[in-house]
Order: C-alpha cells, then sequence, then structure tokens
C-alpha cells in the first residue's frame, strides 16, 4: 500500500542523497532526520493534546472549551505558546540560579528520548534496541532528578514539599511499573520494543496480561504525575508544587514535558499492551496512532473524573496492592507460560 | 557511608497558607508549622476582608443597613436579610403580612440550597474533584436567576425590607422554581454517582477533622457542621421563627463528625430545604408583602438579639439603640468566624491534604467572617 | 467499594461528556434579563421634581440632586448625578421614588477605564433652560 509505506520512502529517500557520503555522514544525517521526525512529532501532538485536555475537559464539564482563536479554537494551543514565550522570565531571589535554570531542559530531554524506542509503525524505530523496553523505563525515571532540581533550587516551601512528594510517588511507583511489563516481557521473550510488537501479531497482550494492564495503567498514571495521581503538582494544597515559582518558557517547558511524557507513556502502552502497530485495513502507522489517542483518552477521562488520591493512600496502595499483585502476575504468567509449554510441546 | 546513629532529626518548617492560595476560600490566611507533610500546629490569621460593617451601621438608617447584610455571607444574601429584618421587626413589634412571611421563606430555603451548593462544590474541588464542581453551580445557577427575576440581583440580593420584602415574584417565578425542584433529585443522584461513592473521595474525607459533639459545643460550633456530629440542632425546630412552624421538615443528622458527613449532611439539608419550599410554595396566599411601617424607623431604646438559623449556623444580630433612627451598635454573631476557630482543633496533627479537606468541609465564607 | 464508585464516576463523565454544553456564549449572545434586573440607573426628568428622597434613602451617598428655584417659587431639578462607582445596586432610591420617575435599566456592562467616568451624570439642564439628558 502506498500510504502504509510514505516514512519509510521519505526515509528511503534520504538516505539516497546521503549515497556517495561517507558512513559517518550517513550515520549522522540519518540520527538528525529521526530527531526531526521525533521532535516533530512530540510537539504537535503534544500542542494538540493541550488543547484536547481542555476541549476534553470541557466537555465532561458541560462546556465548550476554547472556541475563539481558529475554527473551534483549534489555533489556541499556538495562540498560549506564543503568549508564553513573550512572558517575563523571573529568577526568584533566593533561588539556587543554575540549577534553577538547568530544570527545565533536564526534563526535557528525557521526555523526547523516550521517543527513540517506540515503533510508530511497520520499520518505523528510530533506534531499535536491544534492551528497548530497559531503556525506556531507565531514562523516564530521569525525570524525578529534574522535578526535585526545580523543586529545591526555587527556595519555596511549596515547590520543595512537591519536590519531596515527587521523588517518593516516582520512585515507588516505578517498581509496579517495571513489574507489570515483565510479564509483556516474558510471553515476547524480548526486551526489544519492536519483537513485543511483532510477538503481538495475533493476540494483544491486553488479553493475555489484563491485571498487568491495569497495573501499568494506574502506575503510568502517577508515574507521570496524572490523574489521581497529581500529587506533585497538588494545586489546592501546594498551588503548582516545584512549577510554582517557573514563569514564561521555563514554566512551558514543564508544562510540555507533562504532556510529552503522557504521550510516550500511552505510546509505550500501545506498544506493550493494545498490540503496536498491529491492524487490518488500515495503514500501521494510522494504527498505531488510533491506539495512542485512545490510551491518552482513557488517560484524560480518568484524570477529570477523579479526586486526587492522599499521600499515605498512594504510598500505602502502592506498597500494599499494587506491588503483591505485580509480583503474582509475574508469578501466574511464568506458570501460564510453562503449562502451555507443556501442552503445546509436550515437555517443560 | 557513615553510621546514623540514633534517629533521624527532621526540622519543623512554618508556611503560609494564604491569603492568595488556591484553596483558602477567599482571603483566609493559615500560618501552619509543618514537619514535612504534617501538620504540627494551626493558627488562624483573618481579617484580610475586613470593611468594618458594624461600624458602618452606626451611620446608617436601619432600612440603609439591609444593603450591607447581603455582603456578610455573600453566598446567601437572603438569610443574612432575613436575620437582620426580624431584628428590627422583633424591636418595633411589626408583623409581617402572610405572603410576605411565605416568600421570606422560600428565598431564605432557596439561599440555604444555593450556599450548601457552592459549599459543596468547592468542597469536591478541594479534594480537586473538578468535574463533581459543575453540577452544584450548574443547578445554583437557576437558584441565582430566580433571585434575579424577583428582586433584580443575583447574590446581593437586598430582598426582605423591615416588615415585608421588597418585590413580589413576578408570574414565571413559581413554574421556574417548580421545575428546578423537580430536577434536585436528578442532581442529588448525580454528585453520588460522581463523587460521594467515588473510593479515593470516601478515602479523602472519611475520618478527617473529626469534630465530636464536646467538642463542637465547647467551639460553638453550629449548624450543619454540629449536625454532622451527630446533634439534632436546628433553630428553625428548636426556636421557630417567621413562619417556620407550620412547615414539616427533618432535621438531618449524622454522627460521625468528619469530613463526609460534612459534605452528605449539605446535600441532606438541600433536599429538606426543598421539602420545605414546596410546602411553602402549595400554601403560598395572597396578599399584602408590605406591612404598616412608618416611614422613619426609630427603635425605642434598649438592646435587641435575634438568632435564626443561617446556611452555615446560628446568625445573630446584637442591636443597641438609644432611641435615634441609627442603630447605637450593632454586633454580628457570624457563624463562619465561629465555625473557623475550631480548624486548628480539627487539623493539628494530621496531613496538609487534611488541612485543605478538613478546612474545605468546615465551609466558611470570609466575607462573615472578617466583615 | 473496590472500584464500584470510580466505574460509576467514569460513567456519569461519560454521559455528561456527551450531554450539550450549558454555558452561555456572552458576547455573542446577550443574556436574557428579567425587567427587574438592576443594572443601571435611569431618569424621567419630566416626572422628577427634585425632592431628593433618592439622595436620602441611598445608603453610601452616591446620589446628588441638584436643584434651582424657579420664578414661581417651584423646585426645579437642575442636575441629576448618580456615583456608579459607589453604588450598591440595592433599589432603596428607586423604591423610595413618589413619583416613579426612577427605574432601572437591564445595561449592566458599566465597566470604564478611569474613575471619574463611573459618575453618571442621568440629567443636566443647560443654561438655556432647555430640558437634556445628559450623558
Amino acid at each position: 500500500m502506498a500510504i502504509e509505506g510514505i516514512f519509510t520512502a521519505i526515509i528511503e529517500f534520504c538516505q539516497g542523497l546521503l549515497a556517495g557520503t561517507p558512513s559517518w555522514l550517513q550515520t549522522l544525517g540519518l540520527g538528525v532526520l529521526y530527531l526531526v521526525g521525533v521532535l516533530a512529532f512530540v510537539f504537535l501532538n503534544v500542542l494538540y493534546l493541550i488543547y484536547l485536555e481542555r476541549k476534553l475537559s470541557a466537555y465532561v464539564q458541560e462546556r465548550i472549551g476554547p472556541n475563539r482563536f481558529g475554527p473551534h479554537g483549534l489555533l489556541q494551543s499556538i495562540a498560549d505558546a506564543v503568549k508564553i514565550l513573550g512572558k517575563e522570565d523571573i529568577t526568584p531571589r533566593g533561588a539556587d540560579k543554575w540549577v534553577y535554570i538547568i530544570a527545565p531542559i533536564v526534563i526535557f530531554i528525557p521526555a523526547t528520548m523516550l521517543y527513540a524506542v517506540i515503533p510508530f509503525g511497520k520499520d518505523l524505530i528510530a533506534a531499535d534496541l536491544n534492551i528497548g523496553v530497559f531503556y525506556f523505563l531507565a531514562v523516564a525515571s530521569t525525570t524525578t532528578i529534574a522535578i526535585l532540581m526545580g523543586g529545591w533550587s526555587s527556595n519555596n516551601k511549596y515547590s520543595l514539599l512537591g519536590a519531596m512528594r515527587a521523588v517518593a510517588q516516582i520512585i515507588s511507583y516505578e517498581i509496579p511499573l517495571a513489574f507489570s511489563i515483565v510479564g509483556v516481557v516474558m510471553l515476547a521473550g524480548s526486551l526489544q520494543t519492536s519483537q513485543i510488537v511483532a510477538a503481538q501479531e495475533g493476540t494483544w497482550n491486553i488479553v493475555l496480561q489484563p491485571l498487568a494492564f491495569i497495573i501499568f495503567f494506574i502506575a503510568a498514571n502517577a508515574e507521570i504525575n496524572r490523574g489521581p495521581f497529581d500529587l506533585v503538582e497538588g494545586e489546592q494544597e501546594i498551588v503548582a508544587g516545584p512549577y510554582v515559582d517557573y514563569t514564561a518558557m521555563r514554566f512551558g517547558m514543564f508544562y510540555l514535558s507533562e504532556y510529552a511524557n503522557l504521550l510516550s507513556m500511552s505510546a509505550l502502552a500501545v506498544t506493550l499492551f493494545l498490540g503496536g502497530w498491529h491492524g487490518p485495513w488500515l495503514p500501521s502507522w494510522l494504527w498505531f496512532f488510533i491506539k495512542l489517542y485512545i490510551m491518552i483518552y482513557i488517560f484524560m477521562w480518568v484524570r477529570w473524573t477523579f479526586p486526587r488520591i492522599r499521600i499515605d493512600h498512594l504510598m500505602g496502595f502502592n506498597w500494599k496492592v499494587l506491588l503483591p499483585l505485580s509480583l503474582a502476575n509475574i508469578l501466574v504468567t511464568g506458570v501460564g507460560i510453562k503449562i502451555y509449554q507443556l501442552i503445546t510441546i509436550g515437555r517443560w | 557511608m557513615a553510621e546514623v546513629k540514633g534517629e533521624l532529626q527532621t526540622q519543623e518548617f512554618e508556611l503560609n497558607m494564604g491569603p492568595q492560595h488556591p484553596s483558602t476560600h477567599g482571603v483566609y490566611r493559615a500560618r501552619l508549622t509543618l514537619d514535612g507533610e504534617k501538620v504540627v500546629k494551626v493558627e488562624n490569621i483573618i481579617g484580610y476582608l475586613h470593611r468594618g460593617i458594624e461600624k458602618l451601621a452606626e451611620d446608617r438608617t436601619y432600612t440603609q443597613f439591609i444593603p450591607y447584610t447581603d455582603r456578610l455571607d455573600y453566598l446567601s444574601g437572603m438569610l443574612n436579610n432575613l436575620g437582620y429584618v426580624q431584628t428590627v421587626e422583633k424591636a418595633l413589634g411589626i408583623e409581617v403580612p402572610e405572603r410576605a412571611e411565605y416568600l421570606r421563606v422560600i428565598m431564605a430555603e432557596l439561599s440555604r440550597m444555593a450556599s450548601h451548593m457552592v459549599a459543596i462544590a468547592s468542597f469536591v474541588l478541594d479534594v480537586s474533584g473538578w468535574t463533581a464542581w459543575f453540577p452544584p453551580f450548574r443547578e445554583r445557577e437557576r437558584i441565582l436567576d430566580l433571585f434575579e427575576m424577583t428582586c433584580g440581583s443575583r447574590m446581593t440580593v437586598s430582598y426582605m425590607r423591615i416588615g415585608g420584602v421588597a418585590a413580589d415574584i413576578p408570574p414565571e417565578f413559581l413554574p421556574a422554581l417548580k421545575s428546578l425542584l423537580d430536577d434536585l433529585p436528578q442532581f442529588i443522584e448525580q454528585m453520588h454517582a460522581l463523587i460521594s461513592g467515588n473510593e479515593i473521595f470516601i478515602g479523602r474525607c472519611k475520618g478527617v477533622g473529626k469534630l465530636d459533639i464536646e467538642t463542637a459545643l465547647a467551639y460553638g460550633v453550629t449548624g450543619p457542621n454540629l449536625r454532622a456530629s451527630g446533634l439534632p440542632f436546628d433553630l428553625r425546630k428548636a426556636q421557630p421563627y417567621g413562619c417556620y412552624d407550620r412547615f414539616e421538615f427533618d432535621i438531618p443528622v449524622l454522627t460521625n463528625g468528619d469530613s463526609y458527613d460534612r459534605y452528605l449532611i449539605r446535600l441532606l439539608e438541600i433536599e429538606q430545604s426543598a421539602r420545605i419550599i414546596r410546602q411553602a410554595m402549595e400554601s403560598l396566599p395572597d396578599g399584602e408583602i408590605m406591612a404598616k411601617v412608618p416611614r422613619v424607623i426609630k427603635l425605642p431604646p434598649g438592646d435587641y438579639y435575634h438568632q435564626i438559623e443561617a446556611s452555615k449556623g446560628i446568625l445573630g444580630f446584637y442591636l443597641v439603640s438609644d432611641g435615634g433612627t441609627k442603630p447605637y451598635r450593632l454586633h454580628i454573631h457570624s457563624p463562619s468566624f465561629v465555625n473557623l476557630g475550631a480548624i486548628p482543633k480539627l487539623t493539628e496533627g494530621s496531613l496538609i491534604q487534611d488541612f485543605v479537606v478538613t478546612f474545605a468541609s468546615i465551609d466558611i465564607v470570609l466575607g462573615d467572617v472578617d466583615r | 467499594m473496590f472500584g464500584r464508585g470510580l466505574i460509576k464516576g467514569l460513567r456519569t463523565t461519560w454521559h455528561l461528556g456527551l450531554g450539550k454544553a450549558i454555558t452561555e456564549q456572552y458576547p455573542e449572545r446577550r443574556p436574557k434579563l428579567p425587567p427587574a434586573f438592576h443594572g443601571s440607573l435611569s431618569l424621567d426628568p419630566q416626572k422628577c421634581n427634585a425632592c431628593g428622597l433618592c439622595a436620602r434613602a441611598c445608603p453610601n451617598n452616591v446620589i446628588i440632586v441638584d436643584s434651582e428655584r424657579g420664578e414661581d417659587k417651584k423646585r426645579y431639578l437642575s442636575a441629576y448625578t448618580v456615583k456608579l462607582g459607589q453604588c450598591l445596586f440595592c433599589g432603596l432610591c428607586v423604591e423610595s421614588c413618589p413619583r416613579g420617575a426612577l427605574h432601572w435599566l437591564p445595561d449592566f456592562e458599566l465597566a470604564c477605564y478611569r474613575f471619574k467616568d463611573t459618575e453618571h451624570v442621568l440629567y443636566k439642564r443647560n443654561p438655556e433652560g432647555e430640558v437634556s439628558k445628559g450623558a
């Protein structure tokens, strides 16, 4: 199909352009191409995710949402981005200046790095690492450092509280998140994202691992500080948490990275549980995109329905419920795989 | 690695919550002493909305003060109006016409409903239930529309007059009121589905900010907060004023006295208010809406006190007259101010998130606290 | 328990999301205000005899009534000013008027840039003696 191969054709075309050049230039050129592709994907999606979030919340709340700039307010996010760029950049007097300045940059780098291992479609993956899932989790967890940097360096009590919450929350929820993925990895027998997608050609992992999906969803929600787990921001208690002193584009970076994380988590959920780009009739990247937005919709739906959880419940839920459940899931998966092998192959 | 001997030391720090803070409901300020997330000490700091209303009263005639009562607890203007005009009527011994009494009851109960809706909405919002904020405000909007068509204003109504009410209801009032009351069960159902049964919400509020009857009485807490603790005390029953003794209604009582009960009791009271309004609507008599009142109102020298059950508790007006056209002194016993006093007791030792929840569940209005 | 309330909540928001918006798109769609609405004051100068009862009824001394005596010793209204910046919109002035000269208009967009613009001159007699409605 012509549409199916549209992105691979672009890559091949660029490879053709670089054909006669030395090999290091070819690698570099291709790397730049992937980077530009990923960045364009992230920025465009994030801008419209903000719009989508506002619209969805408006519909849920019997409102209309942004409808002033552009048809149905479609250009609203762009106007907001321009506005936020034009705002005054304030560094509080007591702030630890360099840490304060670096934090928004630090948070944005892992947010974009995550997309390297996401298979957006058939053969559409920037870096098909053989430890893709591990890479994803490792890079995603560095977000904590940036939030702590921002919260600490602002020299504000609210932001410090928020940063402390972020560290406690993200580090604890990483454990069930990783353990819920283990089941999927066991089924596929690989940490490579493309392998995991390939293993789901017949049945999606959500069918084989429903419990793991639910654990993953909850832990991911906590990991990206959304929905009932937005304690880090905790508007009603600690105003905006680590971001309380940030203004202008620095705040914008935090904001964008929050949505970039939402996007990457949804992409990971699609890759691991919803069969990645697999699907009939439509081109693979379109399938991926549709599933991605269904996932994002669920994240948003949950966020605009549930109140915020309390910090001790958050911790208790993680250690007392999610962790044992995810461990049990691994056990059941292991036994299940063995029984399956016993039936099909006839030996252990 | 260095060995840590004994327990790790933590340091308490002070956090200023407010006057500009998303969940201090106006310009309330709390100086919290925190140990990490734990609230060690709470100090109420009020006065950011002080307008000197009691002093203003000394320079206004008795009628002229009515608009200022709207601005006490600006979420239930009608109830404040009612409390004040009944104080003056009590002092003068004025008989209010039947129709005016019934209209007053309808308006006061509508106002109570509106006030409770805001209380519920802002409480839910402080637990971060963004969507559940909207149904109460949607219904309240219809109540405010009713006020608007009757007396021209939505919140600062100035509807009651000494001896009656300012205006009769327009013909479209009763049908609109009826449809509002008919939709109420749906709204309450929606609230239950959306938030009351939500496990996270229950986890946030159940057992948080527990107030037992003894403490409540010691602090003088009244209104729904007291009834949520288990004491069925309501001035509408205990000391009926106006024509409340003619209506049949229950006083909802819950026993736990935690934030969840304080939320739930407001939903129950909305139902009871609707019941009163239905009865008043059906038996609304015809006739005058204003009694014969002297043009210049002069109270005989002496002091007068009258209290009513406002949406947040007992609202009392203490008037001292020297026989002139203006009050010599007016003191307002405002429920929000009294209820606020219990906040440190309720929240010390809890988490900062619990502080926000408890504070919201007590439901204060800073206009009423600072006056 | 065990997530039943959570699912119920999700179902409610789903239905709410499919419902119609109830908000009003203000500048395009004007609110339908009832005739009793306290927007801004207007004066019928023909009916007013400058008795000043409205000024005395006002709790905040918002109304200034200027009058002069004509040759027949009758009082005439010469200017009627309302300092809307201090107005409480309580309506005591309208109620106090014995001749029904003062009434409310549902015109509520009273925001202005300068404080002195909050002073509305409802009536001013110009020197020629002609009756005109001021700005």
